[in-house]
């Protein structure tokens, strides 16, 4: 083994010996070809939310984003996401610890399992909560002779949001954490270290760049999630909307300017969302490349 | 519980919570949602999943996910090939902002998307003297489809692409092969595992899109209604019964879909062993 | 301190493990678990450090079980396999680490810790490094500081697994040097597993051999190395050669070769001899008690030369090691017929159906 004195700089720096083996002519066509798809299906949407929203000017972006409604709007997606992130990203953990760590029966499933809220389409996700807390469901007709209210309320919201991003921590912890093994951990048990210590002191340390990974798409998607709130929702205005909600209830009453201007807050959020999502995807590879 | 020892502390206290966050979360809703058809009899659940309208919604939803999902295929290939493969200004730039569509919510995409495919819209503009309209249209749906698929197959390929040893292409070409042969018969091969996990993943996330397709769809009973619009439609006229029918038979069509994509991921990774 | 292993058993699954294995390891003595991967010796390590819990047996530190001991309280040092550096952590924290998650009444102020940390990494000599993260390490270094790491928590046992398994061959002749002296100096008693049997044969003071889950052997290098019991520690420990034939009226014949047996088994039957290479004459006349051979191939190997035959009967080939003076002396061709007197010969009584029985026939050929 040779001493690696410094960082090996990671990135496609073999890519760049390829770049001339395709002729020149065939190289540029396929970029064009690419990029006009790209333009069609990428740029040009992302560049149309901007310049809609900023079409009546400055002064009717700032009152679509501070009239009170899109006010109650951005508050009750802050509370959703800031109430389904948190419990999210300790099951996350909880999960990937018990998945990394341990053998046990079941295991493979367990992880499909963990999965399954991706592959349900987000009408489902909110309908499957109006069934067991909606007047017509389970629960209904008990909850509401105890006048608790879930379904067309904000607890029904949150519950809608917490399904929809459920996997996001988990799946993100539990590849890296089986790369890293247990050696590190069993080191610490040996030195004397307690669980919550070697918790902690190395296996967290080892894994937050995959964990704020996860926390961020896992908020991202929290706070843009339409379907799924749209069904449980009830859409009161002022009330159970959300950001998305509040966007669609503009675009359909013909208030392009301000379903966009509103829109453009959500873009800024996933422009953020990307950014910080390419330096934390080279962090991660730094920190899972670089096995000691 | 079975469970080899180990000196890791945290095992039962880890899986219970697992366990019962999982079951509280995901598998009680999801198993109601299941019972409650039940209560439908066969034949009752059986009469709303192929209704009329209904069937139509299914040709739709299935007819353009396909669509967007080959349109994918072929186009995430491509993006993926340029990537990895050339050099170009703002390459940087596309790589971070192909995945656009997994981070922007699908409200905001819908709008955006009905507003250029419109006849008055940027692009729309163009197709518009053809006589082709697309916003508010089926093909309006496909634009749809194809944006938030756009990211899958890009992401499944350019790993494997990038993991791609340049010795086999070097090796075909010193046996003489030109460079389409090389690539149809030592690239394509490779990817292919690749290309159909991005494939499937684009077509399962299509099948039960909602957000950015209810703007651009126009929204027609028979012509351009999915079946996801079509839950909703039910649930508002307070159809209960109906609405968990089509909830169950898209589930299952779903869980079909997580198994075949579990399939095929494995298949990718023995494949990249 | 001393450790007492007392008919540890462990499956995995269906997997046996570990079959009913039992050892004495005196305090300040340095063992060597020698065997082929999946033998066991590393299962037996951790379940020594309390990684593991045996199914059954027990183990017992300084007389006391600890069988049910927390690895947290029964003061090993283990260095792993792979090192298991904390990655995030520099050369000082790691080594730091042990002494800062004591429990607070128990933890030695920063003075002392600061101390103590430089004072190991001085005795494996890499004070220098102690700003440098794991990964800017070498192979070597990492090794180093798994070990002073260890040290910190001031072990009983010091237990390492594979200590030099991930090294490159010239590093690892240093470190195994450099370990035995560390050992002398501090004389903790140590464990460690290895499927090298020179490096347990250098290193260690007694040596025990493992296979599929038993004990084969117990004993001091040269013991093992000259007194095999088993033909598995014979083969394992060293080149060999086989010959099959016969035992019969204090003869041993093979193939169309009388050897006349100076003791041995009197029960007349087939057996297997082992030869080492090293303990083959080879004679250009026929003397008494040779086999007949061809030489095929000549290979200098650094101190020696090896020489393949094959054998005139067509019963396959034999190695014979010659020092290169002897080689020089004698120099022997490619192609030349020659005559194989073995100096030694040695077979094991394969009547006893007990697998751990000492090999009764050790004889020496006239």
């Amino acid at each position: 083994m040779t001493t690696i004195a410094f960082p090996t700089p990671i990135g496609r720096s073999h890519a760049a010996a390829r770049t001339n083996r395709d002729p020149a002519l065939v190289r540029w066509l396929l970029i064009a070809l690419a990029l006009v798809f790209l333009i069609g299906f990428l740029f040009l949407p992302l560049a149309v939310i901007f310049t809609q929203a900023l079409s009546k000017g400055w002064a009717a972006y700032a009152a679509a984003l501070t009239e009170p409604n899109a006010i109650s709007a951005m508050r009750l997606t802050v509370l959703a996401a800031a109430v389904a992130v948190p419990l999210n990203l300790v099951f996350g953990i909880a999960a990937a610890w018990v998945i990394a760590k341990f053998e046990f029966p079941g295991k493979s499933l367990l992880i499909t399992l963990i999965d399954l809220p991706f592959s349900v389409s987000p009408v489902v996700s909110g309908l499957i909560y109006v069934l067991l807390f909606g007047l017509q469901g389970w629960l209904g007709p008990w909850l509401h002779e105890h006048d608790i209210r879930l379904i067309f309320a904000v607890p029904g919201i949150v519950l809608a949001t917490i399904f929809v991003t459920f996997p996001f921590v988990a799946r993100e912890l539990i590849p890296l954490m089986q790369a890293q093994g247990k050696e590190e951990e069993e080191a610490a048990i040996v030195l004397g270290a307690s669980g919550w210590q070697t918790f902690w002191r190395v296996t967290l340390p080892n894994v937050k760049w995959g964990l704020l990974y996860g926390v961020i798409l896992c908020n991202a998607r929290a706070m843009g999630e339409f379907g799924a709130v749209s069904v449980v929702s009830g859409h009161i205005r002022g009330m159970t909307n959300t950001v998305p909600l509040h966007v669609e209830i503009l675009y359909n009453e013909y208030n392009s300017t301000a379903a966009f201007a509103v829109a453009s807050v959500l873009t800024l959020l996933a422009l953020v969302t990307l950014a910080a999502k390419s330096i934390l995807e080279w962090r991660i590879k730094l920190q899972t490349e670089k096995r000691p | 519980m079975l469970k080899r020892h180990s000196v890791l502390p945290g095992f039962s206290i880890t899986l219970g919570f697992t366990l019962t966050y999982l079951s509280l979360i995901v598998l009680i809703p999801l198993s109601a949602t299941f019972l409650k058809s039940a209560t439908l009899g066969w034949d009752g659940f059986w009469a709303v999943v192929t209704a009329p309208r209904v069937l139509a919604s299914y040709k739709l939803t299935f007819g353009a996910a396909l669509t967007g999902a080959t349109i994918n295929a072929v186009f995430g290939l491509l993006v993926a090939w340029i990537l990895v493969r050339y050099d170009f200004f703002g390459k940087k730039l596309v790589d971070a902002l192909v995945d656009l569509p997994f981070a922007l919510p699908t409200a905001v995409a819908g709008i955006a998307l009905a507003t250029i495919y419109s006849s008055k819209g940027w692009i729309g503009l163009f197709f518009a003297p053809l006589g082709i309209k697309i916003a508010h249209t089926p093909l309006g749906i496909v634009v749809a489809l194809t944006f938030i698929g756009l990211p899958f197959v890009v992401r499944t390929v350019q790993p494997v692409l990038e993991a791609f040893d340049t010795e086999l292409e070097e090796a075909a070409a010193s046996l003489g092969a030109n460079r389409s042969q090389t690539f149809r018969k030592v690239i394509l091969p490779t990817l292919l595992p690749a290309i159909l996990t991005g494939f499937a993943l684009a077509f399962a996330r299509a099948v039960g899109e909602y957000g950015s397709v209810i703007f651009i769809a126009g929204n027609i009973p028979m012509v351009s209604e999915i079946t996801p619009l079509l839950i909703v439609t039910k649930l508002e006229q307070y159809d209960y019964a109906g609405a968990t029918a089509l909830a169950v038979s898209m589930l299952v069509v779903s869980f079909g879909l997580l198994l075949a994509i579990n399939g095929l991921q494995r298949w990718t990774e023995m494949r990249r062993a | 301190m001393s450790i007492e292993i007392k008919n540890v058993e462990k499956s995995f699954g269906r997997f046996k493990a570990l079959k009913n294995i039992s050892l004495d390891i005196a305090g300040g003595e340095l063992v060597a678990l020698l065997g082929p991967s999946g033998c066991g010796k590393t299962t037996l390590l951790r379940i020594i450090a309390g990684l593991e819990a045996p199914d059954a047996g027990s183990i017992l530190f300084h007389g006391e079980d600890a069988t049910h001991r927390h690895v947290r309280d029964r003061q090993v040092g283990f260095v792993f396999q792979h090192y298991a550096l904390f990655r995030h952590m520099t050369v000082f924290e790691n080594v730091a680490f042990g002494l800062r998650v004591r429990p607070r009444r128990k933890r030695p102020p920063e003075s002392v810790v600061r101390q103590k940390v430089h004072d190991l990494l001085n005795l494996v000599q890499l004070d220098w490094l102690a700003e440098r993260y794991p990964d800017q390490l070498s192979g070597g270094q990492r090794q180093r500081i798994a070990l002073a790491r260890a040290l910190a928590v001031e072990p009983q046992v010091l237990l390492l697994d594979e200590p030099f398994g991930a090294l490159d061959a010239k590093v690892r002749k240093d470190l195994r040097r450099w370990l035995r002296r560390l050992h002398d100096e501090l004389h903790v008693t140590s464990v460690f597993v290895t499927h090298d049997q020179e490096e347990a044969l250098e290193v260690a003071d007694r040596v025990v051999v493992l296979n599929e889950g038993r004990i084969e052997q117990i004993g001091a290098p040269h013991e093992v190395y000259d007194h095999p019991a088993t033909p598995f520690v014979y083969q394992f420990l060293g080149d060999v050669n086989l010959f099959h034939g016969r035992v019969h009226d204090g003869h041993a014949r093979i193939g169309e070769t009388e050897v006349e047996l100076a003791g041995g088994p009197d029960h007349p039957g087939s057996a297997v001899f082992y030869v080492r290479p090293h303990e083959i004459e080879i004679l250009r006349d026929r003397g008494t008690g040779t086999i007949a051979a061809k030489i095929s191939d000549i290979r200098p190997l650094g101190a020696t030369v090896r020489i393949e035959l094959e054998r005139t009967d067509g019963r396959g080939l034999v190695e014979v090691e010659l020092t290169r003076d002897r080689f020089a002396n004698k120099g022997f061709l490619h192609g030349e017929s020659v005559y194989l007197q073995p100096k030694r010969l040695r077979t094991f009584d394969h009547n006893s159906t007990l697998e751990n029985t000492i090999g009764s026939g050790q004889f020496i050929a006239s």
